[in-house]
């Protein structure tokens, strides 16, 4: 047995040798980046980077716990960093090729610390809120003007979504945020494990479900940009995103973003590198090029989110840095809440009771 | 009951109502043309079929017969002309609802029902109730001699069973007419022969009409009361299989009933009363019994089937007509032999002889030297 | 020997390609779920030797089962596919039947391109397809500018993201599948014997359903077989086409794996999907065995 491995061993790194050129896969969010630092990337170091997307954090964790996903770097968000590394999924990081680590900003590691304990397998990539985007000029023709837009009652009040139906909403199909913003908006603790509480969400989304055209977690972008759709719930940078291609296109349609008042959560997506990546070495390099200040300004003035980076804010344009809705001020900042992970039996409660909310029976 | 023209009957019972100008046919063709395209399957056809008549249609394939039988059956409708049955015109009457029905040369038998429901199948259509329907088939099942096969399917049957309950199927519904398409031509000989004389007799038990297809000039001799023979889309001659032998009215005709000695040559009338073919100089002309209607000197061919023609050594006194050639070739059939014989100007004649000593006593081998002769009335002359 | 290993090149083809997928699957469904590399417990740890056999075997259970028939989640979906499954398999019959029909009664030298035309679409990506269905039943898609263009419709039709896009959709992608088997039984058909029905009293009509429909009815069970088994377990057509309300069990059963992460339920929506499509496929295997046997 030791012997083949040792045979496998020697061929692959032939294999590998014979591909050539240094190899890093990148596995991030969709919409996440500013193209052209890939392409510095390469340029800078001339390791070839392989960079794929996707939408869900459920999709990344299914990946991450088969094994074998073949990738460098991933970006799972808080919670699941946190499941992640409980399974097992991720390798410590070594701080010693990651000189750039200097220029992390303590107010966010010190959250991430309560998913990743002292920031050991992981480094904060960006962070934000989970709100409400609407587009301004058709709601209030909808709702009168003064449409609840920064309220969760907007797309929880049945009244309010039976008049947005005929201009579309889409939900984000991500329960690990869906049902706490339901639950903080009949004043239950958001991030609640008891099943009984969380059972509650349900009859908040069966009344509004008739009203909601889509759950996606990446297609409301456009949607709302093109004015396919209203009201979006969904991350703030995306939904910046979504008002600036609004603005470029010249379309009339004000996109704009809220977290709500009665309280928006606050998500970390973390870059980490898994156990069984074929180059740590090179997904070192890639977080050290990510971290460099520059670097992380451009990415955040590009996708509109805030970055765990201090170093990096001296070049943040000012509608990124000076944006309540990207870098809130303290008080909004104390109405943010963040969860925990759920165990294994909390989780199948979750996630069933979304299928069911999804299916509508 | 029923005339049958084979059997030797008093001359007033003879089964021949074409020759009664008061008799109504049961099947009209009037000046009937159907085509295809630029192709003329039947052309301006007009004949009559009479009740209870075993009629066949004759000729090589392509000839326009099975195009006539479907249009009896509805199938095809005449491009031109029209078609009466029982003084009725047929003209836009869908098959299924006409009083005639087909027996298919492929049997068409439905594979998916039993031999008991085939038969069936048609009486159904018509709503009768079950318990008639039922002694229906089982006489059909008699009739046909099936009745231990009727719970089984057509692929558990052998082709000559099939062919019954084809024959079965089409009979049931006790058609004013019934068509049978080559119904005999998927059986071997022996099969065959025995089945031509089966349809006969069912033919005569039921007083049906019947018009077969067929290409084999031996069962349209068999079954048949009176044979129309094809060409191209034209009848060439109907009549009874005796006078379409005996008196074809074109070389075509005689050509293709039977074998034949076609011998071209000029025809004149000497003296009033006698009549003769020149057909070469060094040879006698053929002589022949007054034929009316030729006009002196026309060009003819005169048509002489092989058996009506005797081979001696010696020329014979008695007969009018005498050749004298030499044996080229023997065609030893059993019960008859078929010689060639070549006369002095190089014209081949056949002659056939029966058999009636055996095979190593026979008068006449390769090489000999005959005399073939023949009465003024054994063949006919037939207009260019 | 040369025989025996022709016939058992395709049996272990089977064991390596179904049976052994089957019983990892099987072994997953009797396991439970945990926060792990790979997600289940407990696996198989052959280095322990018996000790660890035995305590694998002990830790499986038909917990995962009985789990399924606590939510109405499962049966509601295992139903809502069945239902789908026979309505487009109805539809695909309907609209499939008078194609093969047609193919059948063409002339000889157009069979090929007929025949040609109805695999076509098999040359472009099955998704790509899909999403074109997309683009035209979209609100603003092809479909609604060409209705509200003609003057049919003043509001566009809301299609996409409906069941109705997903049997348009199954029917579009399902339809070659119905129409070869349909056309080889109908090629079959003896043009004689709807003229010796005809013949016998059958209006054109009658003798189609007395002879056209029964001799074209091993057709119809292989066509609809082989329509109604994928359709049962299909899951990227209601994803595309079908809005969050549309329920079939391959989604569902792509969310337990997915978007849950529990294989081992997900696992055991597969075993029992499987034995509910057992019965149609033996009918389907039995259908082709006594199709085999006529035409011998």
């Amino acid at each position: 047995m030791k012997t083949n491995a040792i045979l496998l061993g020697a061929g692959l790194a032939l294999i590998a040798g014979a591909a050539a050129a240094e190899e890093v896969r990148v596995y991030n969010w969709s919409d996440y980046i500013d193209e052209e630092l890939l392409t510095r990337f390469e340029a800078e170091t001339g390791i070839d980077l392989i960079y794929d997307v996707f939408d869900s954090n459920e999709l990344l964790e299914t990946k991450m716990l088969a094994g074998g996903s073949g990738y460098d770097v991933v970006v799972p968000s808080g919670t699941f960093l946190q499941r992640q590394i409980t399974a097992g999924a991720f390798q410590p990081l070594d701080k010693d090729k990651l000189p750039n680590i200097a220029n992390m900003w303590d107010v966010v590691s010190s959250r991430t610390a309560q998913y990743d304990p002292s920031n050991a397998y992981s480094i904060n990539y960006m962070w934000g809120t989970t709100g409400i985007g609407v587009n301004v000029g058709k709601v209030q023709e909808l709702l009168g003007e003064d449409a609840p837009i920064d309220s969760w009652a907007l797309v929880f009040d049945p009244a309010n979504m039976e008049k947005l139906s005929q201009c579309g909403v889409h939900f984000l199909d991500a329960p690990a945020e869906m049902i706490p913003a339901a639950l903080k908006y009949i004043g239950e603790d958001p991030d609640s494990h008891d099943p009984d509480v969380i059972a509650k969400a349900e009859a908040v989304y069966a009344a509004v479900r008739p009203y909601i055209a889509k759950f996606h977690s990446s297609e409301y972008i456009e949607a709302l940009a093109n004015g396919e759709i209203c009201v979006a719930v969904g991350w703030s940078g995306d939904i910046l995103q979504a008002r600036d291609r609004a603005a470029e296109a010249e379309n009339g349609n004000e996109i704009a973003y809220h977290a709500p008042k009665e309280g928006a959560q606050m998500w970390f997506d973390q870059m980490a590198i898994p156990v069984d990546a074929p180059n740590p070495d090179g997904a070192h390099v890639f977080l050290n090029f990510i971290m460099d200040a520059q670097n992380m300004a451009a990415a955040s003035n590009y996708v509109y989110y805030a970055n765990g980076n201090l170093a990096s804010q001296a070049f943040l344009e000012e509608d990124v840095i000076g944006d309540p809705a990207i870098y809130p001020d303290a008080a909004t900042l104390d109405n943010l809440f963040t969860t925990t992970p759920f165990d294994a039996k909390i989780q199948r409660v979750v996630t069933r009771l979304w299928t069911t909310i999804k299916s509508g029976t | 009951m029923a005339e049958n023209p084979r059997k030797p009957k008093p001359p007033t019972d003879v089964f021949t109502p074409w020759e009664d100008p008061a008799a109504k046919p049961l099947i009209e063709f009037r000046n009937v043309t159907k085509r295809f395209g630029e192709f003329v399957a039947i052309d301006d056809l007009t004949i009559d079929i009479y009740e209870r008549e075993f009629f066949a249609l004759l000729g090589p394939s392509g000839c326009g017969k099975t195009t006539m039988m479907r249009m009896l059956a509805g199938f095809e409708s005449p491009s031109a002309g029209e078609i009466l049955l029982g003084g009725k015109s047929m003209v836009g009457i869908p098959p299924n609802e006409r009083p005639v029905n087909m027996m298919f040369q492929s049997y068409a038998l439905f594979p998916h029902l039993s031999v008991w429901d085939n038969i069936a199948f048609g009486l159904r259509r018509d709503k009768k109730s079950k318990s008639a329907i039922a002694a229906r088939v089982d006489e059909m099942l008699r009739l046909t001699r099936l009745e231990q096969f009727a719970r089984r399917k057509p692929h558990q049957i052998s082709g000559g069973q099939r062919q019954r309950v084809a024959l079965a199927r089409s009979l049931a519904k006790a058609p004013k007419l019934l068509l049978l398409d080559e119904p005999l031509g998927a059986l071997d000989r022996k099969l065959r022969e025995e089945t031509q004389f089966e349809l006969m007799d069912i033919q005569e038990k039921t007083g049906t009409t019947f018009v077969i297809v067929t290409h084999d000039q031996e069962e349209a001799m068999t079954v048949a009361s009176r044979i129309a023979v094809m060409e191209h889309g034209k009848v060439m001659q109907v009549d009874t299989p005796a006078k379409v032998y005996e008196m074809p009215n074109s070389v075509y005709v005689a050509d293709f009933i039977g074998d034949v000695n076609l011998i071209e040559g000029v025809f004149s009338r000497p003296a009033p009363e006698t009549c003769q073919i020149t057909y070469d100089e060094s040879e006698p002309p053929i002589h022949l019994d007054a034929t009316p209607g030729i006009a002196e000197g026309a060009r003819v061919t005169y048509a002489i089937r092989p058996e009506k023609i005797r081979v001696s050594a010696d020329r014979p006194d008695d007969l009018a007509n005498a050749a004298f050639g030499k044996i080229i070739d023997i065609g030893y059939l059993g019960d008859i032999s078929t010689y060639h014989v070549e006369l002095a100007n190089g014209q081949m004649v056949k002659a056939a002889m029966t058999n009636s000593t055996r095979v190593s006593r026979r008068e006449f081998t390769w090489d000999d030297e005959v005399w073939l002769s023949w009465r003024e009335t054994a063949g006919v002359v037939l207009d260019h | 020997m040369r025989r025996i290993a022709l016939i058992a090149l395709p049996y272990l083809w089977l064991l390596a390609l179904f049976f052994v997928p089957f019983l990892i699957v099987l072994k997953i469904s009797l396991s439970d779920t945990a926060l792990a590399i790979p997600p289940y417990a407990p696996t198989l740890d052959l280095s322990e030797g018996w000790a660890g056999i035995r305590d694998w075997w002990s830790g499986l259970d038909f917990e995962n089962y009985v789990f399924l028939t606590t939510d109405s989640l499962y049966w509601k979906a295992y139903l809502s596919s069945l239902k789908i499954a026979v309505i487009s398999t109805a539809i695909t019959l309907l609209v499939g039947y008078p194609i093969a029909y047609g193919m059948s009664r063409a002339r000889d030298e157009w069979r090929p391109t007929l025949l040609m035309l109805v695999i076509l679409p098999f040359w472009t990506s099955f998704l790509i397809r899909v999403y074109a269905w997309k683009a035209i039943l979209a609100q603003e898609g092809f479909l609604n500018q060409v209705l509200i263009g003609l003057g049919v419709i003043s509001e566009p039709l809301t299609i996409l993201n409906t069941n109705t896009a997903v049997y348009i959709g199954i029917v579009y992608t399902y339809l070659p599948f119905m129409v070869l088997p349909l056309y080889a039984a109908l090629e079959k058909l003896d043009d004689s014997l709807l003229e010796a029905a005809e013949d016998l009293g059958c209006t054109r009509m009658k003798a189609f359903w007395l002879i056209t429909i029964p001799l074209s009815m091993q057709g119809i069970v292989a066509g609809s077989f082989l329509v109604f088994i994928p359709v049962m377990g299909e899951f990227v057509i209601p994803t595309l086409l079908g809005g969050s309300d549309t329920l079939m069990i391959g989604k569902v059963l792509w969310e337990e794996f997915f978007s849950n992460r529990d294989w081992p339920v997900a696992s055991a929506v597969a075993i029992v999907l499987l034995a509910i499509l057992i019965f149609p496929i033996v009918l389907f295997l039995k259908n082709e065995e006594k199709q085999w046997e006529s035409d011998t």
